[in-house]
């Protein structure tokens, strides 16, 4: 019986970009509040800057909390598996058996491809299955589809 | 009905067929009924007024009345005409290995379900249908929603006929019968006998094998080319039992008990009875939905048990149920993904279980076709398991059961959640566990409502290991068992985290050695295997050729399951 190990030496981790890239998408997100709460408070009074506390204090959580999850996530290939790590608060460790792929997407966003990563998302015939690689490197993240594709054919089972 | 005339052959279509005629005409009737008989309902009381205002408003709404009535008749008219075009278009066929149907006007669909990926077969036949002798057949595969063929309506015969012969196709029975392998129902049920010691005496042979459940309006006058594998029932849900059920449930005990507390208070607390009825007066308004809801509750419930009978043949589990919709399901055993068998408090004094099942195409919402067993005693859910699960690859299968159902613990050699779980499962912590046996896994978990998850091993389609902070800090985490679309969802919480990585790592390899030994896409050596015991020996012992069982064709006697009269 082989155990899932702990040591980080068989784990592939996702790329670093994955922080930057989710980084963005958290200042884009807290910018516009940002700056209606600039315009507000020019035109008001000064007191309003106080609220900016308030979008400083998530920024600065939020981005440590990216990567804390970002440097958490892994996968490794295994024999008949693959093993997809992710979350340090939330912690989750999901097994998906090669035959039961049904199919395996790789997608990538306008700021995934700015930053050459790609989302590679495993899909089987259960909706429970949240199986999903972000951040792998787009050229890995390819041969990772098609490693995974031929393996789910030679072990395919049927549902 | 003409006794002389040689009897009509109901066959399966080799080439493209439409739909029966009739189809537009069924759907929407239902619908019309239901509006009518709700406009009668409010406005018919107010006809029958003396008052002289009443009666002149009665007459302004009739007059608005027939306005309506012409608008439902127009929609009506529309609807049948879009159906009828429809219709026209809408054709089905059997080939040799799947069964396909195109449809659509300005959208054209071309379906093709493969005979080998069917996941089950259900003849339904709404009340309207029923009445007509038209039923509606739905084949299920493992796309997800609207992936399976539905040829709704043909006539009884042809939807049996076709149902017949797919699953005869599909279960390689026509191979097996040429190889002349053994392919008996007796020698399946049997096994049953072994493991959970089913009373099947005095019931089985007093059910007719074929047509037992044909509904008395419908009665075919024809017989089907390919005859419906012969089959043996395993339980029924008794209706006494069914309605008891009813009785022993949250909502009908909180029915029952608003008067109780309103006596209780008028007797008690000397509240004034006026003003307590009083009360229950204006919030009328708001019990209404409530009501209906509980109403539904009751429906439902009702009629998903309604004469329900399982039975086994060797295409499959059958299952019928139903009151005014009925609905006969094929199930092949091996398309069952997992199973749980669950006792609310109230049953458990009785000792009663109901079994739900996930199977892949039938969807999360369809909670009525995913029922296994609607409520019966330990016994009934222990055959219900045998019969989706044949080997659980236990020595005493029964006993390893029955402590899943009622232990608490360590009991029957289970692995239970960790005591340092209770700060935040503070009741269910002692009931929780997990097993591993051969073949499957079994999962308790519940303290009030008692829940048995059973998933074998090579249909689990995933695993995960979720932990939560507070949980990582009490080191405790879960296990989540994913499987197909359904009702069950298998989850081992506050597993020790050791226990629980253990039982993540060992189940992946399960997994892996369960799709090794997995047996291929046909139903039969699925059921066979439980006759002869054996795991991936087909049996090649040369036996009699198998005569054909002749069901008799003609004669159908009501079932005594269905008390509806002869119209």
């Amino acid at each position: 019986m082989t155990s899932i190990p702990a040591d980080d030496a068989a784990w592939t981790y996702v790329s670093r970009k994955l922080i930057n890239a989710r980084l963005i998408s958290l200042g884009i997100g807290l910018a516009v509040p940002a700056v209606v709460l600039l315009v507000v408070g020019v035109f008001t009074s000064p007191w309003v800057f106080a609220g900016l506390v308030a979008i400083v204090i998530p920024a600065v959580w939020g981005s440590w909390v990216v990567v804390r999850q970002v440097t958490a996530h892994a996968w490794m290939e295994r024999d008949e598996d693959l093993v997809i790590k992710r979350g340090r608060m939330w912690r989750a460790t999901t097994v998906v058996p090669y035959g039961r792929m049904q199919y395996v997407e790789v997608e990538s966003g306008p700021l995934d491809r700015a930053f050459g990563i790609a989302k590679v998302q495993l899909h089987t015939a259960s909706p429970g299955s949240d199986a999903a690689i972000n951040g792998v490197p787009r050229d890995e993240a390819e041969r990772l589809r098609d490693r995974l594709a031929s393996r789910g054919e030679a072990q395919l089972a049927g549902l | 009905m003409s006794t002389q005339s040689p009897p009509i052959v109901y066959r399966a279509p080799r080439e493209w067929t439409r739909l029966h005629p009739v189809s537009p005409l069924l759907g929407g009737w239902a619908v019309f009924g239901v509006v009518g008989s709700i406009f009668l309902y409010n406005y018919a009381p107010q006809w029958t007024g003396v008052d002289p205002e009443l009666q002149e408003g009665a007459h302004w709404l009739m007059g608005s009345i027939i306005w309506v009535l012409i608008l439902a008749a127009v929609i009506v008219a529309i609807a049948i005409g879009i159906g009828f075009l429809q219709w026209r278009v809408n054709q089905y066929r059997l080939s040799d290995d799947s069964i396909e149907q195109r449809k659509g006007i300005i959208f054209r669909q071309h379906k093709q379900a493969r005979l080998d990926r069917v996941q089950a077969v259900d003849v339904v036949q709404p009340l309207m249908a029923r009445i007509f002798g038209f039923a509606s057949l739905k084949v299920e595969v493992a796309g997800g929603e609207n992936s399976g063929v539905s040829l709704d309506f043909v006539r009884l015969g042809d939807a049996e006929a076709m149902r017949n012969e797919l699953l005869a196709l599909a279960a390689g029975m026509k191979r097996a019968k040429a190889e002349g392998r053994e392919a008996t129902v007796d020698a399946v049920v049997a096994g049953a006998d072994a493991v959970a010691e089913v009373d099947t005496d005095g019931n089985v042979g007093a059910v007719p094998a074929h047509g037992s459940l044909r509904d008395v309006v419908s009665r075919p006058v024809g017989v089907t080319e390919t005859q419906a594998a012969p089959e043996r029932e395993v339980y029924r849900v008794p209706l006494k039992r069914l309605l008891m059920s009813i009785v022993l449930s949250w909502p009908f005990v909180w029915i029952m008990s608003i008067p109780l507390f309103a006596g209780a208070g008028v007797f008690f607390l000397n509240l004034d009875v006026g003003r307590v009825i009083a009360s229950f007066g204006t919030s009328l308004f708001t019990m209404v939905p409530a009501l209906l809801a509980l109403f539904g509750f009751f429906w439902n419930e009702l009629s998903r048990g309604f004469g329900f009978i399982a039975a086994l043949s060797e295409d499959g589990i059958r299952l019928r149920h139903g009151m005014l919709e009925t609905r006969r399901q094929t199930v092949p055993p091996g398309r069952v993904q997992a199973v749980q068998l669950q006792q609310s408090l109230l049953w458990r004094k009785k000792d009663w279980w109901r079994v739900t099942i996930n199977v892949a195409g039938y969807q999360d919402d369809q909670e009525a076709v995913s029922t296994l067993l609607p409520v019966g005693s330990r016994q009934d859910a222990l055959t219900a398991l045998w019969l989706v699960l044949p080997d659980l690859g236990d020595p005493d299968p029964a006993g390893t059961v029955s402590r899943a159902l009622s232990g608490t613990g360590a009991d029957g050699g289970f692995t239970p959640s960790t005591r340092r779980a209770r700060l935040f499962d503070p009741w269910q912590w002692k009931h929780r566990g997990v097993r591993a046996t051969e073949r499957a896994l079994l999962i308790r978990s519940g303290a009030l409502v008692r829940y048995v998850y059973v998933v074998p091993h090579e249909r689990t389609q995933s695993l995960s290991l979720e932990e939560g902070p507070l949980q990582r800090k009490r080191g405790v985490a879960d296990v989540h068992i994913h499987s197909t679309n359904g009702p069950v969802k298998p989850i081992a919480r506050h597993l020790d985290t050791a226990d629980a990585e253990a039982l993540l790592a060992a189940q992946a390899q399960r997994a892996a050695e369960g799709r090794k030994h997995q047996t291929p896409e046909q139903w039969m050596s699925a059921v066979g295997l439980a006759a002869d015991g054996t795991e991936d020996a087909t049996p090649e012992a040369a036996a009699d050729p198998v005569t054909e069982t002749s069901p008799a064709p003609s004669t159908t006697t009501p079932s005594p399951a269905t008390p509806s009269e002869p119209a």
